[in-house]
């Protein structure tokens, strides 16, 4: 028993590593006004990408920053029809998942069945690692594991006690007043865009590289569209993502468990939708201010215009 | 200003469009071209089978190995061509099979997935002129045949190497689809671990895919977790043969058996034999029959007699080196060699197949389901219609069949 909870809870880091990347991604995209729906298709290329380069190199890491690069890169469309253009955000969104899992099937058709020799070896935290229990959890654990919680933090920290983060916040809000004060609220926006693309890649990088360590069509498998669900599971909080994302990364592993018991895999899948509507539900019923979501999410700015 | 976006915005799509077309739409052009029949030779002696694949055929698992039989075939008859489908979903054959009649001209259309069944049925009867080939199904029509070629005898001999290597006694089986095909592996692989090792027992879990290397993973991570130390599987991926490696390389040794495709490099220290499967004979034998106006819509079935089934992880082993000497160090009881080593049980065991159904067969009675309830008797075995609608664990499987 104590091997299947250990175990149980070592795979659920692994299993929430993308969707808590891509989720911190996405909120700090929405945090500054912008719906971003392109999530599974920048995350697509970005596990595409970051095969190829590892293949091709040998070199996990390059593949990483490579997958980041081309993240960023086919979320600039997302960001010039929606900020540059003012189109409507959300048929911008859907049309990038659209092209980027088109692109990257395309990309990586060579390179199906291929398995990539490169190891991402668990890495230990010194110390750390040698504690009962915990340390085979939480300090035993792929790199991207502590990359993803650390970049969360980091995003946290970033969104609530910085100059920046302020900004970034304030243009969600109100761009209009963000504007009068001196703030280029098409910068932030991009800005924010572009970091939301990277850290959708990031997640792509990690399932190709790390959890599969190959590349199949679809192997995202709708792990961008629970990450938006995610974003406001965690109210938009990057903290709260934190404890979201592993929740749910615990349901994908618990489904095998659970199987004997005769629970259907359907239901598990529908889980984090339910619960997002059920929490989006109690909280709008108790107090709607505390939803905190970014009031100008999904609306376009035009200078200029009120 | 904004012009200037629109301008900017038209130029990237067309780029795009190029790039597609260049990548996309080119390269089929090009096999296509490949595939048109030589000027020179006379159109009527030449035929056309076209393939559909459930999953991609790099998939390293079945549609790779249906590709390497049709890659077999076409070079042994010189008046075949062939034309592929792959990734084809099971709910969307329908489709593909109107295109590769209407479009491609194909006189023979082979659909290789269970779940292609009644699609490949209904297009029979909506062209009467053509044969289809449905493989795993049971559902026949008068120019609608079955074909298969069955590892269920390799399953047996995984079972008996699993019986004697276990430490656990639990035995785990990461399966895809509830369906008789994974019934009739999950049973002998649980009969050939009964053989040797009445204790052990069978345990599995459902990924509900045929190509998901992620569930497949988390399904083999539980059954290790829950202390499963010896798995085989049905799906179309490597990945539990990863997992077993990635264990066996930390100190904790998981034995694998590698299915369909030599997977045996993905886990060498981990793979310890498997099924391998040789689909170029069957589909030589079929296009023959049909050109030469033989074929009628029998069902055909090829095991270990007819060399399609072959034991083994890797291309010409049988047993990865690195366990022969413990499975020779093993000894069991058998009723029929008395005392005797594993290793030779398998390989006698392994000869008596390649024999016929005749002289051994993993479904000889009595066999009981794990009810209970006594299936085949005393002095029986299985026939051919049991076997494909099997609908029940042996004894020595945990849990039931989900619905």
């Amino acid at each position: 028993m104590e091997d299947i909870i250990i175990s149980v809870l070592q795979r659920t880091m692994i299993a929430g590593t993308p969707l808590l990347l891509a989720t911190v991604g996405e909120i700090i995209c929405e945090r500054s006004g912008i719906l971003n729906l392109g999530v599974e298709g920048v995350m697509s290329v970005g596990a595409v990408v970051a095969f190829i380069v590892t293949f091709l190199t040998g070199q996990p890491w390059l593949g990483v920053a490579a997958a980041i690069v081309a993240g960023m890169a086919v979320s600039l469309i997302h960001a010039f029809a929606s900020v540059t253009l003012q189109a409507n955000q959300v048929v911008s969104g859907l049309a990038l998942t659209m092209l980027g899992l088109g692109l990257s099937g395309m990309l990586g058709k060579p390179y199906i069945g291929k398995p990539l020799a490169i190891k991402m070896n668990s890495f230990a935290v010194p110390f750390l690692s040698d504690i009962p229990y915990a340390g085979k959890i939480f300090f035993n654990q792929s790199p991207f594991f502590f990359l993803a919680v650390g970049l969360a933090l980091l995003a946290w920290f970033f969104l609530e006690r910085t100059r920046f983060g302020i900004k970034v916040r304030s243009t969600g809000e109100n761009p209009g007043a963000t504007e009068t004060h001196g703030v280029n609220v098409s910068l932030i926006r991009y800005i924010c865009i572009l970091i939301g693309g990277g850290f959708s890649a990031l997640a792509g990088a990690h399932l190709s590289i790390s959890y599969s360590k190959s590349w199949i069509e679809g192997m995202t498998a709708g792990r961008g569209w629970i990450a938006i669900a995610l974003t406001i599971f965690a109210l938009w909080n990057p903290g709260k993502a934190i404890f979201a994302a592993f929740l749910f990364g615990g349901i994908f592993v618990l489904q095998y468990l659970l199987q004997p018991l005769g629970i259907s895999p359907n239901f598990l899948a529908m889980l984090p939708y339910a619960t997002t509507l059920i929490v989006l539900l109690l909280i709008s019923l108790k107090d709607p201010r505390k939803l905190n979501a970014p009031a100008k999410l999904g609306e376009p700015y035009k200078k200029g215009e009120r | 200003m904004k012009k200037l976006y629109v301008v900017l915005g038209l130029v990237v799509l067309c780029l795009v469009i190029a790039v597609l077309y260049f990548k996309v739409i080119a390269p089929q052009d090009v096999t296509e071209k490949e595939a048109v029949v030589p000027e020179e030779a006379p159109v009527e002696t030449r035929m056309k089978a076209g393939f559909i694949y459930v999953g991609p055929v790099g998939d390293y698992g079945w549609s790779h190995a249906h590709d390497q039989g049709r890659i077999f075939a076409e070079k042994q008859l010189p008046w075949l061509d062939t034309v592929i489908v792959e990734s084809v979903s099971e709910s969307d054959s329908a489709r593909i099979i109107d295109r590769l009649v209407q479009e491609q001209k194909c006189d023979v259309v082979f659909t290789t997935s269970f779940g292609y069944m009644n699609d490949t049925v209904a297009a029979g009867a909506k062209y009467p002129d053509n044969i289809f080939m449905h493989c795993s199904g049971f559902k026949r029509a008068e120019n609608v045949g079955t074909y298969f070629g069955d590892l269920y005898q390799m399953y047996y001999l995984n079972g008996i190497m699993a019986g004697v290597l276990t430490k656990t006694n639990k035995i785990g089986y990461v399966a895809a689809f509830p369906i008789p095909e994974l019934i009739r592996h999950i049973n002998a692989y649980a009969l050939g671990l009964k053989a040797v090792n009445p204790d052990a027992k069978v345990h599995v879990k459902w990924t509900y895919a045929w190509y998901g290397p992620d569930k497949a993973k988390e399904a083999a991570q539980a059954l290790i977790a829950e202390g499963c130390d010896a798995l085989a599987f049905t799906e179309d991926t490597p990945a539990v043969i990863e997992v077993g490696q990635e264990h066996s390389e930390m100190g904790k040794q998981i034995y694998t058996f590698s299915h369909y495709s030599p997977m045996q490099p993905y886990g060498v220290d981990s793979v310890v034999s498997g099924q391998l499967m040789d689909w170029g004979g069957i589909y030589v034998k079929i296009l023959k029959s049909i050109k030469d106006k033989t074929w009628d819509n029998k069902d055909i079935r090829w095991l270990a007699n007819e060399k399609a089934a072959m034991l083994g992880g890797a291309p010409g082993e049988i047993i990865n080196p690195k366990f022969v000497d413990d499975l020779k160090k093993a000894m069991v009881n058998s009723k029929e060699f008395g005392k005797i080593s594993a290793y030779d049980l398998i390989l006698k065991r392994y000869a008596q197949m390649q024999q016929g159904v005749d002289i051994f067969d993993p479904y000889d009675g009595p066999i009981k389901d794990n009810k209970g309830v006594v299936r085949i008797k005393q002095g029986t075995r299985a026939s051919k219609g049991e076997l494909l609608s099997i609908d029940y664990y042996v004894d020595n499987v945990e849990g039931s069949i989900p619905k």
